[in-house]
Protein backbone atom coordinates (compact mmCIF):
# COMPACT_ATOMS: atom_id res chain seq x y z
CA UNK A 1 0.00 0.00 0.00
CA UNK A 2 1.22 3.79 -0.97
CA UNK A 3 1.72 6.02 1.34
CA UNK A 4 -0.85 8.94 1.20
CA UNK A 5 -0.03 12.28 2.16
CA UNK A 6 -3.17 14.70 3.25
CA UNK A 7 -3.09 17.96 1.51
CA UNK A 8 -5.56 21.22 2.47
CA UNK A 9 -5.63 24.07 0.30
CA UNK A 10 -7.56 27.28 1.49
CA UNK A 11 -10.09 25.46 2.83
CA UNK A 12 -13.39 27.59 4.14
CA UNK A 13 -16.02 25.84 6.08
CA UNK A 14 -19.31 27.42 7.18
CA UNK A 15 -22.08 25.17 9.26
CA UNK A 16 -25.17 27.58 9.42
CA UNK A 17 -24.43 31.41 9.15
CA UNK A 18 -20.98 30.70 10.90
CA UNK A 19 -17.98 30.84 9.27
CA UNK A 20 -15.95 27.76 11.21
CA UNK A 21 -12.63 26.91 9.04
CA UNK A 22 -10.72 30.38 7.43
CA UNK A 23 -8.38 29.85 4.59
CA UNK A 24 -7.16 26.98 5.99
CA UNK A 25 -4.28 25.14 4.55
CA UNK A 26 -1.92 22.51 6.18
CA UNK A 27 0.16 19.36 5.19
CA UNK A 28 0.40 15.97 7.20
CA UNK A 29 3.11 13.73 5.96
CA UNK A 30 2.97 10.06 5.69
CA UNK A 31 4.57 7.69 8.47
CA UNK A 32 4.14 10.66 10.89
CA UNK A 33 1.72 11.93 13.12
CA UNK A 34 0.50 15.05 12.68
CA UNK A 35 -1.19 17.30 15.88
CA UNK A 36 -3.77 19.49 15.38
CA UNK A 37 -4.33 21.38 18.30
CA UNK A 38 -6.36 24.75 19.90
CA UNK A 39 -8.94 26.00 22.14
CA UNK A 40 -12.34 24.21 22.16
CA UNK A 41 -14.17 25.50 19.73
CA UNK A 42 -11.24 26.82 16.86
CA UNK A 43 -12.67 24.34 14.31
CA UNK A 44 -10.15 21.40 14.84
CA UNK A 45 -12.97 18.49 14.93
CA UNK A 46 -14.37 20.22 11.76
CA UNK A 47 -11.22 20.21 9.96
CA UNK A 48 -11.12 16.36 10.16
CA UNK A 49 -14.08 15.60 9.66
CA UNK A 50 -13.93 17.75 6.19
CA UNK A 51 -11.31 15.21 5.16
CA UNK A 52 -13.33 11.99 5.66
CA UNK A 53 -16.33 14.03 4.44
CA UNK A 54 -18.26 12.86 7.23
CA UNK A 55 -18.67 16.69 6.85
CA UNK A 56 -21.74 15.73 4.41
CA UNK A 57 -23.92 14.52 7.81
CA UNK A 58 -23.86 17.98 9.11
CA UNK A 59 -26.96 19.41 7.86
CA UNK A 60 -26.33 23.05 6.35
CA UNK A 61 -22.73 22.39 6.06
CA UNK A 62 -21.27 24.13 3.22
CA UNK A 63 -17.20 23.37 1.93
CA UNK A 64 -15.13 25.21 -0.32
CA UNK A 65 -11.33 24.52 -1.12
CA UNK A 66 -9.18 21.85 -1.71
CA UNK A 67 -8.63 18.42 -0.39
CA UNK A 68 -6.17 15.97 -1.18
CA UNK A 69 -5.51 12.08 0.13
CA UNK A 70 -2.57 11.36 -2.17
CA UNK A 71 -3.88 11.39 -5.49
CA UNK A 72 -7.51 11.37 -4.60
CA UNK A 73 -9.34 14.59 -4.50
CA UNK A 74 -11.64 14.11 -1.11
CA UNK A 75 -14.10 16.95 -1.60
CA UNK A 76 -15.10 15.88 -5.59
CA UNK A 77 -14.76 11.89 -4.63
CA UNK A 78 -17.45 9.42 -3.79
CA UNK A 79 -17.76 10.31 0.08
CA UNK A 80 -17.84 6.05 0.94
CA UNK A 81 -14.72 5.67 -1.05
CA UNK A 82 -13.13 8.45 0.47
CA UNK A 83 -14.28 7.35 4.04
CA UNK A 84 -13.02 3.80 3.31
CA UNK A 85 -9.87 5.09 3.06
CA UNK A 86 -9.90 6.67 5.95
CA UNK A 87 -10.51 5.32 9.65
CA UNK A 88 -12.10 7.90 12.52
CA UNK A 89 -11.76 7.44 16.22
CA UNK A 90 -14.43 9.57 17.81
CA UNK A 91 -14.25 11.97 20.92
CA UNK A 92 -16.11 9.59 22.85
CA UNK A 93 -15.81 5.71 22.61
CA UNK A 94 -18.42 4.10 20.48
CA UNK A 95 -18.19 0.38 19.45
CA UNK A 96 -21.34 -0.99 18.47
CA UNK A 97 -23.01 -1.95 21.51
CA UNK A 98 -25.55 -4.77 19.71
CA UNK A 99 -21.78 -6.63 18.01
CA UNK A 100 -19.27 -8.56 19.70
CA UNK A 101 -16.11 -7.52 20.38
CA UNK A 102 -15.02 -9.70 17.15
CA UNK A 103 -17.35 -8.19 14.75
CA UNK A 104 -16.73 -5.21 16.32
CA UNK A 105 -13.28 -5.48 14.65
CA UNK A 106 -14.65 -7.33 12.07
CA UNK A 107 -17.38 -5.10 10.60
CA UNK A 108 -15.39 -3.11 8.43
CA UNK A 109 -13.47 -6.06 6.55
CA UNK A 110 -16.99 -7.75 5.89
CA UNK A 111 -19.05 -4.98 4.81
CA UNK A 112 -16.12 -4.12 1.72
CA UNK A 113 -15.67 -7.82 1.43
CA UNK A 114 -12.13 -7.93 2.59
CA UNK A 115 -11.54 -10.84 4.03
CA UNK A 116 -13.41 -14.09 5.56
CA UNK A 117 -12.39 -17.20 8.21
CA UNK A 118 -9.25 -17.70 9.51
CA UNK A 119 -7.84 -14.66 7.44
CA UNK A 120 -10.79 -12.58 8.89
CA UNK A 121 -9.84 -14.22 12.47
CA UNK A 122 -5.77 -12.95 11.48
CA UNK A 123 -6.91 -10.01 10.54
CA UNK A 124 -9.11 -9.15 13.73
CA UNK A 125 -6.42 -10.01 16.03
CA UNK A 126 -3.73 -8.09 13.85
CA UNK A 127 -6.15 -4.95 14.88
CA UNK A 128 -6.72 -5.82 18.76
CA UNK A 129 -2.61 -5.96 18.80
CA UNK A 130 -2.27 -2.87 17.03
CA UNK A 131 -4.72 -1.00 19.30
CA UNK A 132 -2.93 -2.99 22.69
CA UNK A 133 -6.22 -4.85 23.45
CA UNK A 134 -5.51 -8.26 22.66
CA UNK A 135 -4.56 -9.44 25.63
CA UNK A 136 -7.51 -8.28 27.79
CA UNK A 137 -9.94 -9.42 25.66
CA UNK A 138 -8.34 -12.60 23.70
CA UNK A 139 -10.53 -15.19 25.98
CA UNK A 140 -13.57 -13.01 25.31
CA UNK A 141 -14.07 -11.86 21.98
CA UNK A 142 -17.73 -13.14 21.90
CA UNK A 143 -18.81 -10.63 24.98
CA UNK A 144 -20.49 -7.71 24.16
CA UNK A 145 -18.69 -4.49 24.07
CA UNK A 146 -20.73 -3.18 27.35
CA UNK A 147 -18.79 -5.23 30.05
CA UNK A 148 -15.05 -2.94 28.54
CA UNK A 149 -13.86 -0.10 30.25
CA UNK A 150 -14.45 3.17 28.74
CA UNK A 151 -10.62 2.87 28.05
CA UNK A 152 -11.11 -0.54 26.55
CA UNK A 153 -13.76 0.79 24.03
CA UNK A 154 -11.59 3.45 22.93
CA UNK A 155 -9.19 0.49 21.92
CA UNK A 156 -12.00 -1.31 20.59
CA UNK A 157 -12.99 1.45 18.33
CA UNK A 158 -9.55 2.47 17.28
CA UNK A 159 -8.81 -1.98 16.67
CA UNK A 160 -12.49 -1.49 14.68
CA UNK A 161 -10.56 1.80 12.80
CA UNK A 162 -7.52 -0.08 11.82
CA UNK A 163 -9.20 -3.29 10.73
CA UNK A 164 -9.12 -1.44 7.17
CA UNK A 165 -5.52 -1.04 7.55
CA UNK A 166 -6.73 3.15 6.18
CA UNK A 167 -3.57 5.11 4.60
CA UNK A 168 -4.66 7.88 6.69
CA UNK A 169 -6.00 7.51 10.34
CA UNK A 170 -7.88 10.47 12.35
CA UNK A 171 -8.48 10.88 15.82
CA UNK A 172 -10.99 13.71 17.25
CA UNK A 173 -9.92 13.98 20.60
CA UNK A 174 -9.70 10.27 21.28
CA UNK A 175 -8.13 10.36 24.97
CA UNK A 176 -10.35 13.18 26.39
CA UNK A 177 -12.56 11.19 28.77
CA UNK A 178 -10.42 8.00 29.01
CA UNK A 179 -8.05 6.74 32.20
CA UNK A 180 -4.23 7.25 32.17
CA UNK A 181 -3.29 3.90 31.17
CA UNK A 182 -5.72 3.65 28.39
CA UNK A 183 -4.30 6.85 26.97
CA UNK A 184 -0.95 5.50 27.22
CA UNK A 185 -1.49 2.31 25.31
CA UNK A 186 -3.84 4.39 22.63
CA UNK A 187 -0.72 6.90 22.35
CA UNK A 188 1.60 4.13 21.48
CA UNK A 189 -0.69 2.29 19.19
CA UNK A 190 -0.64 5.58 17.39
CA UNK A 191 2.97 6.17 16.65
CA UNK A 192 3.13 2.48 15.84
CA UNK A 193 0.66 2.19 13.48
CA UNK A 194 2.08 5.62 11.79
CA UNK A 195 5.38 4.47 11.56
CA UNK A 196 5.30 0.95 10.77
CA UNK A 197 2.87 1.12 8.14
CA UNK A 198 3.68 4.57 6.84
CA UNK A 199 0.00 5.74 7.62
CA UNK A 200 -0.71 9.28 7.63
CA UNK A 201 -1.81 9.93 11.18
CA UNK A 202 -3.89 12.99 12.09
CA UNK A 203 -4.79 13.59 15.77
CA UNK A 204 -7.11 16.85 16.92
CA UNK A 205 -5.95 17.24 20.60
CA UNK A 206 -7.06 19.98 23.18
CA UNK A 207 -3.83 19.35 25.62
CA UNK A 208 -0.21 20.82 24.34
CA UNK A 209 1.58 17.99 26.50
CA UNK A 210 -0.08 15.24 24.12
CA UNK A 211 1.37 17.16 20.91
CA UNK A 212 4.15 17.14 22.38
CA UNK A 213 4.36 13.54 23.71
CA UNK A 214 3.09 11.87 20.33
CA UNK A 215 3.32 14.22 17.20
CA UNK A 216 6.01 15.03 14.56
CA UNK A 217 4.36 18.23 13.61
CA UNK A 218 1.83 20.68 14.76
CA UNK A 219 -0.81 22.92 13.54
CA UNK A 220 -2.01 25.13 15.99
CA UNK A 221 -5.72 26.44 15.05
CA UNK A 222 -6.88 29.48 16.26
CA UNK A 223 -10.76 30.91 15.77
CA UNK A 224 -10.92 28.74 12.73
CA UNK A 225 -7.19 30.43 11.40
CA UNK A 226 -3.92 28.40 11.62
CA UNK A 227 -1.69 30.19 13.27
CA UNK A 228 1.14 28.17 13.47
CA UNK A 229 2.67 24.96 11.49
CA UNK A 230 6.11 23.12 12.37
CA UNK A 231 7.87 20.29 13.78
CA UNK A 232 6.68 19.73 16.86
CA UNK A 233 10.13 20.43 18.59
CA UNK A 234 10.28 23.88 16.98
CA UNK A 235 6.68 24.75 17.69
CA UNK A 236 6.68 23.67 21.22
CA UNK A 237 10.11 24.80 21.90
CA UNK A 238 10.59 27.93 19.59
CA UNK A 239 6.90 28.94 19.26
CA UNK A 240 6.97 32.03 16.40
CA UNK A 241 3.72 33.13 17.19
CA UNK A 242 2.52 34.95 20.42
CA UNK A 243 -1.26 33.22 20.68
CA UNK A 244 0.90 29.68 20.09
CA UNK A 245 3.35 31.08 23.17
CA UNK A 246 0.19 31.69 25.23
CA UNK A 247 -1.58 28.26 24.34
CA UNK A 248 1.05 26.53 25.56
CA UNK A 249 1.42 28.50 28.27
CA UNK A 250 -2.03 27.66 29.15
CA UNK A 251 -2.99 31.23 28.89
CA UNK A 252 -5.29 30.89 26.09
CA UNK B 1 -51.96 19.97 70.39
CA UNK B 2 -51.71 17.84 66.97
CA UNK B 3 -48.91 18.08 64.65
CA UNK B 4 -50.52 19.50 61.84
CA UNK B 5 -47.99 18.95 59.49
CA UNK B 6 -47.95 15.38 60.06
CA UNK B 7 -51.91 14.99 59.87
CA UNK B 8 -51.14 16.52 56.54
CA UNK B 9 -48.84 14.47 55.12
CA UNK B 10 -50.57 11.06 56.14
CA UNK B 11 -53.75 13.03 54.48
CA UNK B 12 -51.80 13.43 51.28
CA UNK B 13 -50.66 9.96 51.09
CA UNK B 14 -54.18 8.18 52.00
CA UNK B 15 -55.78 10.25 49.15
CA UNK B 16 -53.57 9.47 46.15
CA UNK B 17 -52.79 5.89 47.19
CA UNK B 18 -57.14 5.87 47.17
CA UNK B 19 -57.18 8.04 44.09
CA UNK B 20 -54.54 5.36 42.72
CA UNK B 21 -56.69 2.32 43.31
CA UNK B 22 -59.64 4.09 42.47
CA UNK B 23 -58.16 4.69 38.86
CA UNK B 24 -56.73 0.58 38.85
CA UNK B 25 -59.69 -1.08 40.02
CA UNK B 26 -61.88 -0.92 36.62
CA UNK B 27 -58.76 -2.58 34.68
CA UNK B 28 -58.98 -5.19 37.63
CA UNK B 29 -62.60 -5.77 37.66
CA UNK B 30 -62.69 -5.84 33.72
CA UNK B 31 -59.84 -8.70 33.81
CA UNK B 32 -61.45 -10.55 36.99
CA UNK B 33 -64.68 -10.63 35.05
CA UNK B 34 -63.14 -11.87 31.72
CA UNK B 35 -60.96 -14.27 33.66
CA UNK B 36 -63.92 -15.83 35.46
CA UNK B 37 -66.92 -16.24 33.29
CA UNK B 38 -64.44 -16.30 30.08
CA UNK B 39 -62.62 -19.47 31.76
CA UNK B 40 -65.96 -20.96 33.00
CA UNK B 41 -66.95 -20.72 29.60
CA UNK B 42 -63.25 -21.89 27.48
CA UNK B 43 -63.18 -24.90 30.47
CA UNK B 44 -66.86 -26.14 29.68
CA UNK B 45 -66.19 -25.96 25.98
CA UNK B 46 -62.99 -27.84 25.74
CA UNK B 47 -61.30 -28.28 22.49
CA UNK B 48 -63.69 -27.47 20.44
CA UNK B 49 -64.05 -23.94 21.74
CA UNK B 50 -61.59 -23.32 19.67
CA UNK B 51 -61.88 -25.26 16.57
CA UNK B 52 -66.43 -25.10 16.07
CA UNK B 53 -68.19 -23.11 14.70
CA UNK B 54 -70.63 -21.35 17.15
CA UNK B 55 -73.66 -23.30 17.75
CA UNK B 56 -76.65 -21.91 16.31
CA UNK B 57 -78.61 -19.24 18.72
CA UNK B 58 -80.64 -20.29 21.59
CA UNK B 59 -79.83 -23.95 21.23
CA UNK B 60 -78.34 -24.27 23.93
CA UNK B 61 -75.31 -25.55 22.57
CA UNK B 62 -72.24 -23.72 22.68
CA UNK B 63 -70.12 -25.23 20.17
CA UNK B 64 -66.99 -22.55 19.64
CA UNK B 65 -65.30 -19.75 17.63
CA UNK B 66 -63.03 -21.54 15.51
CA UNK B 67 -63.40 -19.68 12.52
CA UNK B 68 -63.13 -16.41 14.45
CA UNK B 69 -60.09 -17.58 15.85
CA UNK B 70 -58.58 -18.52 12.70
CA UNK B 71 -59.77 -15.24 10.94
CA UNK B 72 -57.60 -13.35 13.62
CA UNK B 73 -54.51 -14.82 12.61
CA UNK B 74 -54.51 -14.50 9.13
CA UNK B 75 -55.62 -10.64 10.13
CA UNK B 76 -52.77 -10.52 12.06
CA UNK B 77 -50.23 -11.93 9.62
CA UNK B 78 -51.52 -10.33 6.50
CA UNK B 79 -51.86 -7.11 8.56
CA UNK B 80 -48.42 -7.00 9.83
CA UNK B 81 -47.20 -8.47 6.09
CA UNK B 82 -48.83 -4.74 5.07
CA UNK B 83 -48.04 -2.33 7.58
CA UNK B 84 -45.07 -3.74 9.20
CA UNK B 85 -42.92 -2.93 5.89
CA UNK B 86 -44.65 0.19 5.69
CA UNK B 87 -44.34 1.56 8.91
CA UNK B 88 -40.58 0.83 9.06
CA UNK B 89 -39.69 2.31 6.02
CA UNK B 90 -41.60 4.98 6.80
CA UNK B 91 -39.89 5.69 10.47
CA UNK B 92 -36.31 5.31 8.99
CA UNK B 93 -37.18 7.54 5.98
CA UNK B 94 -38.59 10.08 8.92
CA UNK B 95 -35.75 9.72 11.04
CA UNK B 96 -33.08 9.81 8.38
CA UNK B 97 -34.21 11.91 5.71
CA UNK B 98 -35.59 14.57 8.67
CA UNK B 99 -34.37 17.57 6.99
CA UNK B 100 -36.35 17.07 3.74
CA UNK B 101 -40.09 18.16 3.10
CA UNK B 102 -41.22 14.69 2.25
CA UNK B 103 -40.35 13.47 5.94
CA UNK B 104 -41.92 16.46 7.41
CA UNK B 105 -45.12 15.53 5.76
CA UNK B 106 -44.93 12.08 6.31
CA UNK B 107 -44.35 13.05 10.47
CA UNK B 108 -47.41 15.49 10.57
CA UNK B 109 -49.45 12.44 8.44
CA UNK B 110 -49.00 9.85 10.90
CA UNK B 111 -49.67 11.22 13.54
CA UNK B 112 -52.81 13.19 11.99
CA UNK B 113 -53.63 9.13 11.68
CA UNK B 114 -53.76 8.95 14.98
CA UNK B 115 -56.27 10.85 15.60
CA UNK B 116 -58.72 9.63 12.91
CA UNK B 117 -61.69 7.45 14.40
CA UNK B 118 -60.64 3.96 13.18
CA UNK B 119 -64.71 3.46 12.31
CA UNK B 120 -63.88 6.05 9.16
CA UNK B 121 -60.98 3.88 8.24
CA UNK B 122 -63.48 1.44 7.92
CA UNK B 123 -65.79 3.23 6.17
CA UNK B 124 -62.95 4.44 3.57
CA UNK B 125 -61.79 0.85 3.04
CA UNK B 126 -65.37 0.00 2.55
CA UNK B 127 -65.35 3.07 -0.17
CA UNK B 128 -61.71 2.02 -1.82
CA UNK B 129 -61.52 -1.91 -1.19
CA UNK B 130 -64.85 -3.90 -0.75
CA UNK B 131 -67.44 -1.82 -3.40
CA UNK B 132 -65.03 -2.45 -5.93
CA UNK B 133 -63.95 -5.78 -5.29
CA UNK B 134 -67.81 -6.87 -4.59
CA UNK B 135 -67.46 -8.36 -1.44
CA UNK B 136 -66.56 -8.34 2.00
CA UNK B 137 -62.71 -9.74 3.01
CA UNK B 138 -60.50 -10.74 5.63
CA UNK B 139 -58.17 -8.81 2.79
CA UNK B 140 -60.06 -5.98 3.10
CA UNK B 141 -59.78 -5.97 6.50
CA UNK B 142 -56.34 -6.34 6.82
CA UNK B 143 -55.92 -3.43 4.59
CA UNK B 144 -57.83 -1.41 6.90
CA UNK B 145 -55.90 -2.52 10.09
CA UNK B 146 -52.58 -1.58 8.43
CA UNK B 147 -54.16 1.71 7.93
CA UNK B 148 -54.67 1.68 11.76
CA UNK B 149 -51.55 -0.13 12.64
CA UNK B 150 -49.12 2.19 11.13
CA UNK B 151 -49.11 5.20 13.15
CA UNK B 152 -48.88 3.52 16.44
CA UNK B 153 -45.84 1.47 15.09
CA UNK B 154 -44.78 4.56 12.88
CA UNK B 155 -44.31 6.65 16.11
CA UNK B 156 -43.04 3.88 18.49
CA UNK B 157 -40.12 2.96 16.07
CA UNK B 158 -38.85 6.66 15.38
CA UNK B 159 -38.73 7.07 19.26
CA UNK B 160 -36.50 3.89 18.99
CA UNK B 161 -34.20 5.29 16.01
CA UNK B 162 -34.41 8.71 17.66
CA UNK B 163 -32.67 7.44 21.20
CA UNK B 164 -29.94 5.90 19.06
CA UNK B 165 -26.78 9.00 19.39
CA UNK B 166 -25.74 9.96 16.65
CA UNK B 167 -21.93 9.05 17.61
CA UNK B 168 -23.07 5.07 16.35
CA UNK B 169 -24.26 6.73 12.55
CA UNK B 170 -20.91 8.85 12.05
CA UNK B 171 -18.85 5.59 13.49
CA UNK B 172 -20.72 3.54 10.55
CA UNK B 173 -19.64 6.21 8.28
CA UNK B 174 -16.53 6.30 8.98
CA UNK B 175 -15.81 2.96 8.36
CA UNK B 176 -17.19 3.56 4.83
CA UNK B 177 -20.84 2.22 5.28
CA UNK B 178 -23.38 3.07 3.08
CA UNK B 179 -26.94 5.16 4.01
CA UNK B 180 -28.46 1.73 4.18
CA UNK B 181 -26.27 -0.22 5.79
CA UNK B 182 -26.04 2.58 8.62
CA UNK B 183 -29.93 1.62 9.16
CA UNK B 184 -30.18 -1.46 8.68
CA UNK B 185 -26.98 -2.65 10.33
CA UNK B 186 -26.05 -0.05 12.78
CA UNK B 187 -29.00 2.08 13.89
CA UNK B 188 -31.43 -0.98 13.73
CA UNK B 189 -29.55 -3.31 15.47
CA UNK B 190 -28.90 -0.83 18.56
CA UNK B 191 -32.66 -0.12 18.38
CA UNK B 192 -33.87 -3.46 17.95
CA UNK B 193 -35.77 -3.56 20.83
CA UNK B 194 -38.06 -0.84 20.65
CA UNK B 195 -37.87 -1.29 17.09
CA UNK B 196 -39.67 -5.09 18.24
CA UNK B 197 -42.02 -3.31 20.67
CA UNK B 198 -43.49 -0.75 18.22
CA UNK B 199 -44.34 -3.79 15.60
CA UNK B 200 -45.73 -5.86 18.49
CA UNK B 201 -47.60 -3.22 20.02
CA UNK B 202 -48.82 -1.99 17.04
CA UNK B 203 -50.04 -5.61 15.81
CA UNK B 204 -51.40 -5.84 19.56
CA UNK B 205 -53.36 -2.67 18.65
CA UNK B 206 -55.21 -3.75 15.73
CA UNK B 207 -55.74 -7.56 17.20
CA UNK B 208 -57.80 -6.31 19.22
CA UNK B 209 -59.71 -3.61 17.25
CA UNK B 210 -63.28 -3.80 16.29
CA UNK B 211 -64.21 -1.03 14.19
CA UNK B 212 -62.66 -1.46 11.03
CA UNK B 213 -63.57 -4.88 10.95
CA UNK B 214 -67.11 -3.97 11.03
CA UNK B 215 -67.49 -2.89 7.42
CA UNK B 216 -64.81 -4.76 5.57
CA UNK B 217 -64.93 -8.58 6.62
CA UNK B 218 -68.73 -9.16 6.80
CA UNK B 219 -68.52 -11.60 9.52
CA UNK B 220 -68.98 -15.04 8.04
CA UNK B 221 -69.27 -17.32 10.79
CA UNK B 222 -70.06 -20.86 9.21
CA UNK B 223 -66.18 -21.14 7.31
CA UNK B 224 -62.99 -21.60 7.76
CA UNK B 225 -59.94 -19.58 6.15
CA UNK B 226 -57.73 -21.88 5.72
CA UNK B 227 -55.30 -20.97 3.02
CA UNK B 228 -54.45 -17.52 0.86
CA UNK B 229 -57.59 -17.97 -1.26
CA UNK B 230 -59.53 -17.23 1.86
CA UNK B 231 -58.45 -14.33 1.88
CA UNK B 232 -60.16 -13.04 -0.90
CA UNK B 233 -63.70 -13.99 0.97
CA UNK B 234 -65.76 -12.66 4.08
CA UNK B 235 -64.34 -13.98 7.23
CA UNK B 236 -64.70 -13.39 11.17
CA UNK B 237 -62.41 -12.04 13.92
CA UNK B 238 -62.65 -12.50 17.51
CA UNK B 239 -63.27 -8.78 18.43
CA UNK B 240 -66.35 -8.28 15.89
CA UNK B 241 -67.50 -11.54 17.12
CA UNK B 242 -67.25 -10.41 20.34
CA UNK B 243 -68.93 -7.44 19.93
CA UNK B 244 -72.00 -8.51 17.74
CA UNK B 245 -72.38 -11.71 20.13
CA UNK B 246 -72.29 -9.64 23.14
CA UNK B 247 -75.24 -7.72 22.29
CA UNK B 248 -77.71 -10.66 21.23
CA UNK B 249 -80.33 -12.02 23.65
CA UNK B 250 -78.90 -15.80 23.22
CA UNK B 251 -77.33 -16.67 26.81
CA UNK B 252 -74.87 -19.67 24.25
CA UNK B 253 -73.79 -16.95 22.28
CA UNK B 254 -72.99 -14.35 25.25
CA UNK B 255 -71.02 -16.61 26.74
CA UNK B 256 -69.19 -17.23 23.31
CA UNK B 257 -68.66 -13.78 23.54
CA UNK B 258 -66.95 -13.92 27.02
CA UNK B 259 -64.24 -16.58 26.24
CA UNK B 260 -63.87 -14.93 23.04
CA UNK B 261 -62.57 -12.29 25.30
CA UNK B 262 -60.25 -14.34 27.67
CA UNK B 263 -58.97 -15.70 24.45
CA UNK B 264 -58.17 -12.66 22.62
CA UNK B 265 -56.44 -10.75 26.08
CA UNK B 266 -54.72 -14.34 26.35
CA UNK B 267 -53.50 -13.42 22.91
CA UNK B 268 -52.50 -10.11 23.20
CA UNK B 269 -50.59 -10.78 26.64
CA UNK B 270 -48.69 -13.50 24.40
CA UNK B 271 -47.43 -11.15 22.57
CA UNK B 272 -46.29 -8.61 24.86
CA UNK B 273 -44.46 -11.88 27.01
CA UNK B 274 -42.80 -12.49 23.66
CA UNK B 275 -41.20 -8.79 23.21
CA UNK B 276 -40.17 -9.47 27.15
CA UNK B 277 -38.13 -12.97 26.38
CA UNK B 278 -37.01 -12.48 22.53
CA UNK B 279 -35.81 -8.94 23.07
CA UNK B 280 -33.38 -7.87 25.45
CA UNK B 281 -32.23 -3.99 25.89
CA UNK B 282 -28.98 -3.34 23.48
CA UNK B 283 -26.76 -1.93 26.55
CA UNK B 284 -24.82 1.34 25.43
Amino acid sequence: MEPVEVKVSDLNVWIGGSHILKDVSMKAPPGAVTAVMGPSGSGKSTLIRVINRLIDLIPGARVEGKVLLGSLDALRADPYEVRRRTGMVFQEPNPFPHMTIYDNVAIGPRIHGLARGEELDRLVEWALKMAHLWDEVKDRLRDYPHQLSGGQKQRLSLARALALKPRVLLLDEPTANIDPVSTVKIERSIMEYAKTTMATVIIVTHTPQQAARISDHILFIYQGRVVEYGPTREVVLHPRHELTRKFLGGEV
Amino acid sequence: MPDWRRVKDRLFTVVTVALALLAVAPLFHILATVVVRGGSVIVRGGVSFFTDPPAYPGSGELGGVGPALLGTLWLGLVTSLIGVPLALLTAIYIVEYRESRLARIARVFTSSLLEVPTVLIGMLVFLVVVVPMGRYSLAAGSIALAIVMLPYTVSYVERALEGVPRTYREAGYSIGMTRAQVVFQVVMGIASRGVAAGILIGVAKVLSETAPLLFTIGSARGSYPTGPQSLLEPGDALPLLIFQFAQTPYSNWQDLAWGAALLLTLIILAIFALLRLLFREVKL
